[in-house]
């Protein structure tokens, strides 16, 4: 008997039609809402029923709780799923759904309360024991008590929005001359982007890695940590690429951060899935705390693959009254492997990561063994420029992280997208790369290789205009061809270096 | 030799010198050089072999996309020949065109910080792109003097579509 008989995606692009998935798997029926400009998009073709909710700008549709709230009155909705962004941490939409009679799948709207921004998280932090970082207790309320606090807790710091996420007011503050400069203009930013201007100051950790921490808890008080994921690789304070397990951590240092997680959960009456994000640091080996998301995650993936658990399935129970189906000790058992997840954005990585929009000339996804495509796209598609560019996931899997960025980079290779730039020739470069191979990054890992990669993608996109104008000028396009003796590779070596046994076992893969 | 201007599909825009000698051509850009040869038909249908640099690289030929070494997939929109003077040399050639700023991104002009007659120093800012919830400025990549402004405030422009013109 499934837990619901239709459930509303109130969200759009990939997470909408993954969500859509597991609805439809569970015997359910999925219900889409779409805005002008996404009248044609993949999640509304793939949802059972589909409701126009407004205008293309976010306010008028993905943000509007009255519309949405409206098409699942109109589709006789049981639950609601508010995939990420969006709307998935509004207390105010969770508290709309509960009101409508429909169940919300994610916390309930008084447990958002209870932690409505990183401040109230970090309060709760410290009551659970959860490692956090120096810095102010509450929000700072002027330049001159911020000088203070930096002046005691020591530069580097960081200055963050108390409201928000997505890397917005977030900046790293090395002197008082340049908290001076930045402290007027991040709380116009926190203001404009979260309607509070409200900011506080962190000790900034060295060298720090992001490393975030699966929390899943039941209705009936139970909890479980489904590891970390690490996603370090980041532009402007925004993940790009995400692992599991992190590459950075020893076994008891990833457990020693259970129980304080768990507390959180225990003192909120946490139920549902919800991320720890902390800042790891390399160099002293310490948690920073940063603030726990209360939704599904971007990059939740790479903690299923490694698991073999369907997170989706799991929140959809959870949300309707089920117990976690396993102990700590059975979940630990079940972690196999490596995942790595690639967030394939229309973006240009040659100019500053801006965003790409357009139709979608070309696609092929990659497939195979080992290789997972979350998509919120197909051929035809049009990219709109109203929403962020996140267009697909590429997941891979392999026996462990080696065999993973093997599966990567052919997956990587057999992923063709023409029409909008994507992110994908960058991350080519980066599983080359031996800082990455060997897992020595940190969260500036991008800013310090831009030079790098951009002089080699530079190139890469010359040689390719090059050769598509010889095609052109030599008149070649649509010909026939005659065969002529190339040389054929030959494998250098045999089972090791195709990844089809494990270094540390020698046992057969697949 | 020869001067044009590629556009991809996706908007982007090449300068690049040509220089043919037989069944070589001497390819340069703004930062690199290429030595391409072409070797003749590969052994699928509409594969073509070219040694660039003196390493061979596969062309696939599908549609209008170009498909190199089966690992990325480029269409080329069109391209120009532009007209060069008597002995100008390749540097100058393209340097002649760097005053000519070029959208790089698909979006809607939401300032224009400069107006035709001014003069701008490398890097200065032009004028701001939003899209895709985030603002492009746009800089001035020479020096000289702003001759003339091709889009207006609220105007919404392609990647590849020329701004501004400085000399």
């Amino acid at each position: 008997m499934p837990p619901f008989g239709k459930v509303l995606v109130a969200n759009r692009g990939e997470i909408a039609v993954r969500v859509m998935k597991a609805i439809k798997e569970m015997g359910m029926k999925a219900v889409a809402v779409y805005s002008e400009a996404d009248k044609y998009a993949l999640h509304v073709k793939y949802a059972d029923e589909a409701y126009y909710i407004g205008k293309a700008p976010a306010l008028d549709s993905y943000l509007n709780i009255d519309h949405i709230i409206d098409a699942a009155e109109k589709a006789h909705a049981d639950a609601v799923h508010p995939g990420y962004g969006f709307l998935s941490e509004n207390a105010d939409f969770a508290a709309a759904v509960e009101k409508a009679g429909m169940t919300f799948i994610g916390p309930s709207s008084d447990v958002m309360n209870k932690i409505k921004d990183k401040l109230d998280g970090k309060r709760v932090a410290k009551m659970a024991g959860v490692p956090i970082a120096p810095g102010s207790d509450g929000p700072v309320s002027s330049l001159d008590e911020a000088l203070k606090i930096a002046e005691k807790i020591g530069y580097p710091i960081m200055v963050k929005a108390a409201s928000g996420g997505a890397g917005v007011g977030i900046t790293r503050v090395d002197s008082p001359d340049q908290l001076v400069e930045v402290w007027e203009r991040n709380k116009r930013l926190a203001y404009q982007a979260f309607g509070k201007a409200d900011l506080y100051i962190e000790k900034y950790a060295v060298n720090p890695r992001h490393i975030e921490f699966q929390l899943i808890g039941d209705k009936y008080g139970d909890y479980v940590v489904a590891w970390e994921r690490e996603c370090t690789i980041q532009r402007r304070n925004q993940k790009l690429i995400e692992e599991a397990p992190s590459p950075a951590l020893k076994m008891e240092e990833r457990e020693k951060m259970f129980e304080p997680i768990i507390k959180f959960g225990q003192i909120i009456h946490y139920f549902t899935m919800g991320t720890f994000e902390t800042a790891f640091s390399d160099v002293t080996r310490e948690f920073y705390f940063l603030e726990l998301n209360k939704r599904l995650q971007v990059e939740h993936p790479t903690t299923e693959l490694i698991f073999r658990i369907d997170l989706v399935k799991l929140q959809i129970l959870l949300a309707a009254g089920e117990h976690l189906p396993f102990t700590q000790e059975e979940l630990n058992k079940r972690v196999r492997g490596a995942a790595i997840e690639y967030r394939i954005n229309a973006e240009d990585p040659l100019n500053n990561f801006t965003g790409s929009s357009g139709y979608i000339t070309y696609y092929k996804e990659p497939t195979g063994p080992g290789v997972r495509v979350d998509s919120g796209v197909e051929a035809g598609s049009w990219v709109p420029p109203f929403y962020d560019s996140l267009i697909s996931k590429l997941i891979v899997y392999g026996e462990n992280r080696a065999y993973a960025i093997q599966a990567g980079i052919r997956a990587l290779n057999d992923y063709k997208i023409g029409g909008v730039k994507t992110t994908i020739e960058l991350y080519k470069w980066i599983m080359r790369d031996p800082d990455f191979q060997e897992g020595r990054f940190s969260t500036s890992y991008i800013a310090q290789k831009t030079e790098q990669f951009t002089k080699y993608l530079r190139q890469q996109e010359e040689l390719r205009a090059a050769l598509a104008l010889e095609i052109q000028s030599r008149g070649l396009n649509r010909q026939g061809a005659t065969p002529v003796t190339t040389s054929q590779r030959q494998p250098k070596s045999a089972w090791k270096t195709y990844g089809l046994v494990s270094q540390a076992s020698s046992r057969v893969m697949w | 030799m020869k001067l044009y201007r590629v556009y991809s599909e996706t908007g982007d825009t090449y300068l690049m010198a040509v220089d043919s000698k037989g069944n070589v051509d001497k390819i340069k850009t703004e930062a690199n050089e290429f030595e391409i040869e072409y070797l003749g038909k590969g052994t699928r249908d509409n594969e073509y072999l070219f040694k660039v640099n003196g390493e061979i690289h596969h062309v696939f030929v599908d549609n209008g996309y170009v498909f190199v070494d089966n690992a990325s997939v480029f269409k080329l929109e069109r391209a120009t020949e532009l007209p060069t003077k008597e002995g100008e040399s390749v540097e100058e050639m393209i340097k002649g065109r760097e005053g000519e700023v070029i959208s790089p991104l698909q979006g809607r002009v939401v300032s224009i910080r400069v107006k035709e007659g001014d003069a701008v120093n490398k890097g200065q800012p032009l004028l701001s792109i939003e899209a895709m919830k985030s603002e492009t400025i746009i800089s001035a990549p020479v020096a000289g003097v702003v001759e003339k402004i091709l889009v207006k405030q609220g105007q919404g422009v392609k990647k590849g579509d020329t701004l501004v013109i400085i000399k």
